[in-house]
């Protein structure tokens, strides 16, 4: 192949991935349009949806802003679907988040943008029963994990490792919605795992295995460890 | 004619009774007149005749000689104070060391038996960077040459200071057919010369002490690098010259190179004023004065050190190391100070491998960058070990051990009055977070604690138990492990870590453990190397030359079973096509058969035992092993462990 049609090819292709976010653009924009138009900014659910997802916080908190309960030493991520807090308390909150949340400061979402966040999440209910259930085979995710090689940059029982780069996975701190989604569209250096390289079902399968390892041993436990 | 011997004769004596010999064999070789050389095998060897037994009759040829040109050149190499000779032999240079260990009577320099010149450079480099100096390769013609030709590499990119001297035949008519002319090159240093310093042809052997002289010079000037000699077969072995005028020029190293002294105290100026300052360190500190030097320079700042590992920098439990916040500090930062950064731009820059290949800077807009570094002094274009361009704001040519002086009094020279508050501040919230940092990675170290294969942070948590206590040395790269060794065990001393191989090639780990135990043997030390699998099994027999020459050093097999860094590497594609990652394993994995490295290390000569899968059983097995160590030889711990 010529370096020409090289390139023409590359350019082409990156029209093709552009289209989704150029969608996603102009959506938003048209829709910040019909706000502008009204007096006052009430939270479009629609639109905060898309905020949500661009923003990022599905891949915490969970498509249905789910969360998930802490387990061992870990504080889990809060359930915010339905959400309690009034809506300037949730921006102060998405503003100064406690924990390990990241800011986000008005630069990346407008206090309008939040607001339609807002609405989106009162339209959601958690799920009647945890995603997380373990009632699945622990031992079906606990192959997969290592078929699909997540145990590569995981290691085998998730706990992370700095050289691979590989985060701590067991047991889980996102909800399942979360998890899926972000093996899917993976926003650092881990590779995507399409539906065709892992079903759904699979997913699902491995992230129970991994809500099954049992808690670390207490560190006060280990006198090695402290020398 | 006997051989004489040189015992006692004062080495000006010695060259005149040299070059009188020589004069006397000359004379004697000018008689016969050359004779045909027989046809190899048209006759039967003929008997052996009486007057061959007997002596020689008077006009044969002449077939001994007292002193040789490669006596003269072992005159020079211990006028350098090399203590070794790794190698593995080659004819090309059979004059060089028959005189090292004869004529030389083996010691200072020693000759290491080396199975590989891969593994010869190799020691030669980890020797290096424990004992501050080189020691010396020899190296076969052409073949030699091209198998040291990559640990060469690891040396140059590394900074680390490597005297190869080559043999090679280069009067065509003195190659005996058919090996010597394969053995033979026009230009033998030409392979390595893209990746070493410097390199000569010594015609002469004035020229080769000259040539030896500046080479160990020029190697020991930062920045360090390896250099070449080729030292020619005749040359070595043709009697000294009846007229040679030969001397050894004294050696007088270069004084590294200091920052300018305006860029100095501009660079303080702008720590001083700083609200965030960062160090970053790589191969900052030479020797244990340039890890006091950097202390003095972070405490005096009360500034956060990040410290990439290129050496021993750093104490790991000081308050102001800041290694593992390194994101955190330099996003926050308002000037950094990179010291001998290998990538200056990889520091403060992401990278992301996805189909886009993506960075962003790591640092708030505005920061103002400082590099010191000597590797400015030197490049070279076709290999691109330079890395990517740092844009810094003030970039000083200079060795940075020796600008730190000059540095740190213009730091105190600066600092006003009544900043001392806020500096203790800073210091103070560094201490608390390098406290938590410690308490999390002790934490994240409890995840698959009990797991099988070991984890690991359990391999290094049960190896720092047994070595504590003892004056002990790591000798081996940390990055397959997670780098745990610097999160968990408290070094303070420069001998206590090498950093790693500088240009990545495998099979440079366990060559350059044994090369830096070499040197820690002498004084006593400990010598710990944590071993991956695969890179044992690039040349694994450096482990019999540790058992040969009684090299303490306790290796602990990171036994991961696989390439598991390429593992990733085909992962990511596989992911990427969206294939499924099944056969993955093909070609990256080391199993199946599974090597078992005590039985390997045995063959060797090592006490070796294992596989340990069972995390308990490891402490044991680690003590059991030391006590072998601590007896002076090495010992060798198989454990079946996790990928990282």
């Amino acid at each position: 192949m010529k370096a020409g049609k090289i390139l023409r090819c590359i350019a082409m292709a990156a029209a093709i991935a552009a289209v989704p976010f150029a969608v996603r653009s102009k959506e938003l924009r048209g829709m910040r349009g019909q706000e502008q138009s009204g007096k006052t900014p009430s939270g479009n659910a629609q639109k905060g949806k898309l905020v949500f997802e661009n923003l990022g916080c599905n891949k915490c908190h969970g498509s249905e802003g789910e969360g998930v309960s802490g387990t061992g030493q870990s504080g889990g991520v809060p359930r915010i679907a339905s959400t309690p807090l009034a809506l300037p308390t949730f921006i102060q909150l998405v503003r100064k988040p406690k924990g390990v949340m990241p800011p986000f400061g008005s630069d990346r979402a407008s206090d309008s943008d939040l607001a339609d966040v807002y609405a989106l999440l009162q339209t959601l209910k958690p799920p009647a029963k945890q995603e997380s259930s373990t009632a699945a085979n622990p031992g079906t995710g606990e192959r997969l994990f290592v078929k699909d090689g997540c145990y590569e940059c995981h290691g085998y029982l998730g706990q992370g490792s700095m050289s691979t780069g590989g985060t701590r996975l067991g047991p889980p701190q996102i909800p399942l919605s979360a998890f899926v989604s972000y093996v899917r569209e993976p926003t650092g250096q881990m590779p995507p795992y399409t539906v065709k390289a892992i079903s759904n079902e699979d997913l699902t399968e491995i992230y129970n295995f991994l809500k099954s390892v049992p808690p670390p041993p207490s560190l006060k436990t280990i006198p090695i460890l402290n020398q | 004619m006997a051989k004489q011997k040189n015992n006692g004769i004062p080495r000006r004596d010695f060259l005149r009774n040299a070059a009188a010999g020589a004069a006397a064999l000359a004379a004697t070789s000018a008689v016969p007149a050359k004779q045909p050389a027989p046809e190899r095998g048209s006759s039967p060897p003929p008997a052996m005749s009486p007057e061959a037994e007997i002596g020689t009759p008077s006009g044969a040829e002449v077939l001994t000689a007292d002193r040789t040109g490669s006596d003269f050149m072992v005159d020079v190499i211990k006028t350098l104070g090399i203590e070794y000779i790794c190698s593995n032999p080659g004819s090309s240079f059979r004059g060089l060391h028959e005189s090292v260990i004869n004529y030389g009577g083996n010691k200072n320099p020693e000759f290491i038996t080396c199975l590989h010149e891969e593994s010869a450079v190799g020691m030669a480099h980890g020797y290096a960077k424990i004992e501050g100096k080189p020691l010396l390769v020899f190296a076969h013609g052409t073949v030699g040459l091209q198998h040291a030709s990559m640990a060469v590499y690891n040396a140059y990119c590394d900074y680390v200071p490597v005297i190869v001297i080559g043999g090679n035949i280069i009067d065509a008519t003195k190659r005996m057919p058919p090996v010597e002319w394969t053995h033979s090159v026009q230009d033998a240093a030409a392979m390595l010369r893209d990746y070493t310093k410097w390199d000569d042809l010594p015609i002469s052997l004035p020229q080769f002490a000259e040539s030896a002289v500046r080479a160990y010079k020029i190697a020991m000037t930062p920045p360090m690098m390896p250099v070449v000699l080729i030292a020619d077969g005749e040359l070595q072995e043709n009697p000294i010259p009846t007229d040679a005028k030969l001397s050894i020029p004294s050696l007088a190293l270069a004084t590294p190179p200091q920052g300018d002294s305006a860029a100095v105290a501009e660079a303080a100026r702008l720590l001083v004023a700083a609200e965030n300052p960062v160090l970053i360190v790589d191969r900052a500190a030479r020797n244990a004065a340039g890890m006091a030097l950097l202390l003095e320079l972070a405490e005096a700042l009360q500034a956060p050190v990040v410290d990439m590992g290129g050496r021993m920098n750093f104490p790991t439990r000081h308050p102001l190391n800041q290694t593992w916040r390194a994101r955190e500090e330099i996003s926050n930062a308002d000037v950094i100070l990179g010291l001998e950064l290998a990538d200056f731009w990889g520091a403060v820059h992401s990278y992301r491998d996805q189909m886009e290949r993506t960075s962003r800077p790591l640092t708030k807009p505005g920061a103002k960058l400082i590099s010191i570094s000597s590797t400015g002094l030197f490049f070279k274009s076709n290999y691109q070990n330079f890395q990517r361009y740092p844009e810094v704001n003030l970039d000083m040519a200079a060795d940075a051990q020796a600008t730190l002086p000059s540095l740190i009094e213009a730091v105190k020279k600066q600092l006003p009055a009544g900043r001392e508050s806020a500096l203790q501040d800073r210091g103070a919230r560094l201490a608390t977070a390098h406290q938590q940092t410690l308490q999390n990675a002790r934490e994240s170290a409890t995840y698959a604690w009990d797991a099988s294969p070991i984890s690991t942070a359990r391999m290094c948590a049960e190896l720092w138990a047994q070595i504590k206590d003892e004056d002990w040395s790591l000798v081996s790269t940390i990055q397959f492990v997670s780098r745990w060794p610097m999160k968990l065990w408290n070094f303070d001393k420069y001998y206590q870590f090498i950093g790693g191989s500088g240009g990545y090639g495998i099979g440079y780990g366990a060559p350059s453990a044994v090369g830096a135990a070499l040197a820690n043997k002498k004084h006593g030390r400990i010598s710990v190397n944590i071993q991956c699998d695969g890179d044992l099994m690039y040349a694994p027999g450096v482990l019999w030359t540790a058992a040969h020459h009684r090299i303490p050093l306790l290796t602990i097999m990171h036994n991961n079973r696989a390439y598991h860094q390429e593992v990733m590497q085909v992962q990511i594609m596989a992911d990427r096509h969206s294939r499924g990652i099944d056969r993955v394993k093909i070609g990256t994995a080391i199993d199946d058969p599974g090597i078992d490295y005590a039985k390997l290390a045995q063959g060797l000569g090592l006490y070796a035992e294992g596989p340990i899968s069972d995390p308990k059983d490891l402490g044991p097995a680690i003590h059991r092993a030391l006590d072998v160590v601590k007896r002076g030889e090495p010992a060798l711990v198989d454990v079946h462990t996790q990928p990282r």
